[in-house]
C-alpha cells in the first residue's frame, strides 16, 4: 500500500496537541462561515495567511484557510475524511500539498494529491478544484527540488483531463540562474516571503476571480473621460 | 528606434516562453527560427505574457476605482460639505474621516448599536462578549462576559433599560442595562446558531431567528418561548418587528424575504427577488415615503404606495426596497463589489446606509435611486452600521476588528 493515501493524522510528536487543536478549530469554523473558497493544504498556504497578498487579494473573495504547518499528503486526507469539508459549500477549493512528504517517492505522492482530489470531488462534485504547482525548495539544487518538479509533471498529466480541475503553475522564477534560490524569495529556502507569493500567488488570485465572477454581467473596464 | 527594437525583443521572448511552458514545442521551433532567435530564455520572461494579458484588466479597474475617488473629493472639495452651524438633521450624512477607531474586540464584529437614550453604543464580536463604549468622547465603559461563543446580534428594548443578545452557543441572554449590567436571563430552546434578536416596541416580547430555520417568539417577563415561526428553508440570518409591532420581517440563505404575522406566526407574504442569501432587513421610517414614492414612480410621476415599506441587502450586491403591503419590490440599489451586511435608514428618511464586504459603507438617496456618498470605511468587510435618532452620528463595526464613529454634516 501507499502511505501517501491512506488518511492518516500528523504525529504529535512535540506532545503539545496543536494538530488536534487547529483541526478541531477547523471544524467549528466550517460551521458557521459561509466560505466560496477553502484553501487547503500545507505550510505554503498556511503561510500564506499571514501576508499583505492575503488580506488584499483573497480575504475579500470570501476564504476559510484549512491549512497546517508541516501537513502532508495523507494528514490533509485524514481531516478532509474527518469533518473539515462536511459542513461547508464552497465554489472552489485550493489545494497544495506534497512539498513535506519528503521521504516518499514522487509516484507515491501523486497519487496521494489523487486521492485527495478524489474525496474532495465524492463529497463536492460541483466544486472547482485549483491546484497551484509544488515551489522549488533548498537553496542549491537537491534532490527534493527534483521531486517536485517530477510531481508538478506526474500532476499535470493526470489533471490534464479531469474536468474542473485546474493546475496553475507558480513555481517558476524562483531559481536564479546560478541554481540558487535566493533568501528574498524564501526566507527560510522554503516559504515564499510576502514579496514572492505576490509574485507566486498572482495566476491563482486571477483564476479565483474569473471562477467566482463567471456568469455575472460583464463591468465596463473601459476608463471614462 | 533603439527601445521599440528591445521592446518587440521582449515581446517575441514572452511569447516564445508562453509557447515553451505550454508545450507547443513545434510551433516554438518554427517560432524561433522566424523570429531569429537564439540561446537560452532569461527567466524575467516567465509567465510574461499570461500577466501582461491580465495586468491591464486589473490597471483599469484601479484606474477607475481611483477616478470615483477623485470625482468624490473633487465634489466635496467644490461644493463644500455644510458647517456643523448649518447642518440639518434630515440632511446630515456620515463624512470621513472617521471621529474615532475603537479598538479592544479580539475577532470579528458582528453588529453595533446605539443606546436608545445615554451616549452610548455597544458592539458584539466573534470574540463572546458584547462592549460598551461612549460615542461623544470614545471611552471604553465595560465589556459584558457570559455567551461561550460567537455574540451574532443585540437590540436594546424602547427605554434602553433592557439589552438582548444571541449567540452561536444557542443561547438568547437578556442583560440589566439600568443598574448592574449583569445578565438576569438565559433563554434555551433553538436547535443551531441564533443570529438575530429584536424587541416588540412594547419591549414585552423578544423574536429571535436562527440557523434552525425557525423565528421564536420570547416572553420578557417569564423566559417562556411562546410563539415558533416556520417556513423558512434555511438558515434565518434576521428579524425586524415593524414600528407598529404587527408584522415581522426576516431573510434567510433561501433567498427570500419573509413577512409575518407577529400575533398568529402566519406567514403573509414570500419576497423573492434576490438571487443570493439576504443578509439583511430594515423597515423604513413614515418619512420615507415620500423619497420611496418618487423612486418608484419615474418619468416625473410620483407612485402612490402607502407601505409599509423595507429594504434588504443581499450577497447578490444589491439593495432592494419593497412595499410590503403588495409585495413589490419598488427599487433596486446597485453599486456595491461585494456581499450587502447591513442596512439602516436615515431618520430624515431621504437616505438608506448600507455596509458591505466590499469594506465601504454607502449613503443611498433613495428618490433617485442613486448612490450619493461612498466611505472607505474599514481595512476588512464593514459587517454592521447604525444611524443614531436624533444626534448626528453613524457607526460601523467589521471584520478588521474596529468599531468606528462617523460624525455627520
Amino acid at each position: 500500500m501507499n502511505p501517501c493515501s491512506i488518511a492518516t493524522p500528523q504525529q504529535d510528536t512535540e506532545g503539545d496537541g496543536r494538530w488536534n487543536s487547529i483541526h478541531n478549530r477547523f471544524l467549528s469554523d466550517a460551521k458557521g462561515k459561509d466560505a466560496d473558497v477553502i484553501f487547503l493544504g500545507d505550510s505554503i498556504l498556511q503561510a500564506l495567511e499571514h501576508t499583505e497578498v492575503w488580506n488584499q487579494w483573497f480575504a475579500p473573495l470570501h476564504c476559510l484557510n484549512f491549512s497546517i504547518h508541516r501537513d502532508q499528503t495523507q494528514n490533509v486526507l485524514w481531516r478532509i475524511r474527518n469533518g473539515e469539508l462536511d459542513h461547508v459549500d464552497p465554489k472552489v477549493i485550493v489545494l497544495h500539498v506534497g512539498t513535506n512528504n519528503v521521504e516518499y517517492t514522487a509516484e507515491h505522492i501523486c497519487e496521494g494529491i489523487l486521492e485527495i482530489i478524489h474525496t474532495i470531488q465524492e463529497k463536492h462534485p460541483n466544486v472547482y478544484i485549483v491546484i497551484p504547482s509544488l515551489l522549488p525548495r533548498g537553496q542549491h539544487p537537491n534532490l527534493l527540488r527534483e521531486k517536485n518538479s517530477k510531481i508538478n509533471q506526474l500532476l499535470k498529466e493526470k489533471v490534464v483531463h479531469m474536468k474542473k480541475v485546474d493546475m496553475v503553475f507558480i513555481d517558476k522564477g524562483f531559481i536564479q540562474s546560478d541554481g540558487t534560490i535566493s533568501h528574498h524569495d524564501m526566507h527560510d529556502y522554503l516559504i515564499p516571503t510576502n514579496a514572492a507569493c505576490r509574485k507566486a500567488f498572482e495566476p491563482v488570485h486571477d483564476l479565483l476571480h474569473q471562477i467566482l465572477s463567471e456568469g455575472e454581467p460583464e463591468k465596463d473596464l473601459t476608463p471614462s473621460e | 528606434m533603439k527601445e521599440i527594437a528591445q521592446c518587440f525583443e521582449t515581446v517575441n521572448k514572452a511569447i516564445a516562453d508562453y509557447l515553451g511552458s505550454n508545450g507547443y514545442t513545434d510551433a516554438l521551433e518554427a517560432f524561433k527560427k522566424e523570429a531569429d532567435m537564439t540561446g537560452e530564455m532569461d527567466r524575467k520572461f516567465g509567465g510574461l505574457l499570461e500577466k501582461k494579458w491580465t495586468s491591464v484588466i486589473r490597471l483599469q479597474k484601479k484606474v477607475m476605482e481611483l477616478e470615483s475617488k477623485l470625482s468624490e473629493a473633487q465634489k466635496e472639495f467644490i461644493e463644500g460639505a455644510p458647517t456643523r452651524a448649518k447642518r440639518t438633521p434630515t440632511e446630515w450624512i456620515p463624512r470621513p474621516p472617521e471621529k474615532f477607531s475603537l479598538t479592544g474586540h479580539r475577532a470579528t464584529i458582528t453588529k453595533v448599536i446605539f443606546h436608545p437614550v445615554f451616549s452610548l453604543l455597544v458592539s458584539s464580536s466573534e470574540d463572546a462578549t458584547i462592549k460598551v463604549w461612549d460615542f461623544e468622547n470614545g471611552d471604553f465603559e465595560r465589556t459584558l462576559k457570559g455567551h461561550t461563543d460567537s455574540v451574532q446580534d443585540i437590540a436594546f428594548d424602547h427605554s434602553g433599560k433592557l439589552l438582548v443578545s444571541c449567540s452561536a452557543d444557542m443561547s438568547i441572554k437578556l442583560w440589566d442595562f439600568n443598574q448592574t449590567f449583569e445578565c438576569v436571563k438565559t433563554m434555551h430552546g433553538h436547535d443551531h446558531n441564533v443570529s438575530s434578536v429584536s424587541f416588540s416596541p412594547s419591549g414585552d416580547i423578544v423574536y429571535s431567528a436562527s440557523r434552525d430555520k425557525t423565528i421564536k417568539a420570547w416572553e420578557v417577563a417569564t423566559g417562556y418561548c411562546v410563539k415558533t415561526y416556520k417556513g423558512h428553508r434555511e438558515w434565518v440570518r434576521m428579524v425586524r418587528v415593524s414600528a407598529d409591532g404587527g408584522l415581522l420581517a426576516s431573510c434567510s440563505n433561501d433567498q427570500t424575504v419573509r413577512i409575518w404575522n407577529a400575533d398568529t406566526n402566519e406567514c403573509k407574504m414570500e419576497l423573492r427577488e434576490h438571487e443570493h442569501v439576504v443578509e439583511c432587513v430594515s423597515w423604513a421610517p413614515e418619512s420615507a415615503a415620500a423619497a420611496v414614492n418618487e423612486a418608484a414612480g419615474g418619468d416625473n410621476r410620483r407612485a402612490n404606495h402607502v407601505g409599509p415599506f423595507l429594504a434588504s441587502g443581499s450577497r447578490d450586491k444589491s439593495v432592494k426596497i419593497w412595499d410590503v403591503s403588495t409585495g413589490v419590490c419598488l427599487a433596486t440599489l446597485v453599486g456595491h463589489d461585494n456581499w450587502v451586511r447591513g442596512a439602516v435608514w436615515h431618520p430624515g428618511g431621504r437616505y438608506l446606509l448600507t455596509a458591505s464586504d466590499d469594506k465601504t459603507l454607502r449613503v443611498w438617496d433613495v428618490a433617485h435611486t442613486r448612490c450619493l456618498k461612498t466611505l472607505y470605511a474599514h481595512q476588512h468587510f464593514a459587517t454592521s452600521l447604525d444611524f443614531h435618532k436624533n444626534l448626528p452620528y453613524v457607526i460601523s463595526g467589521s471584520v478588521d476588528q474596529t468599531v468606528k464613529v462617523w460624525e455627520c454634516r
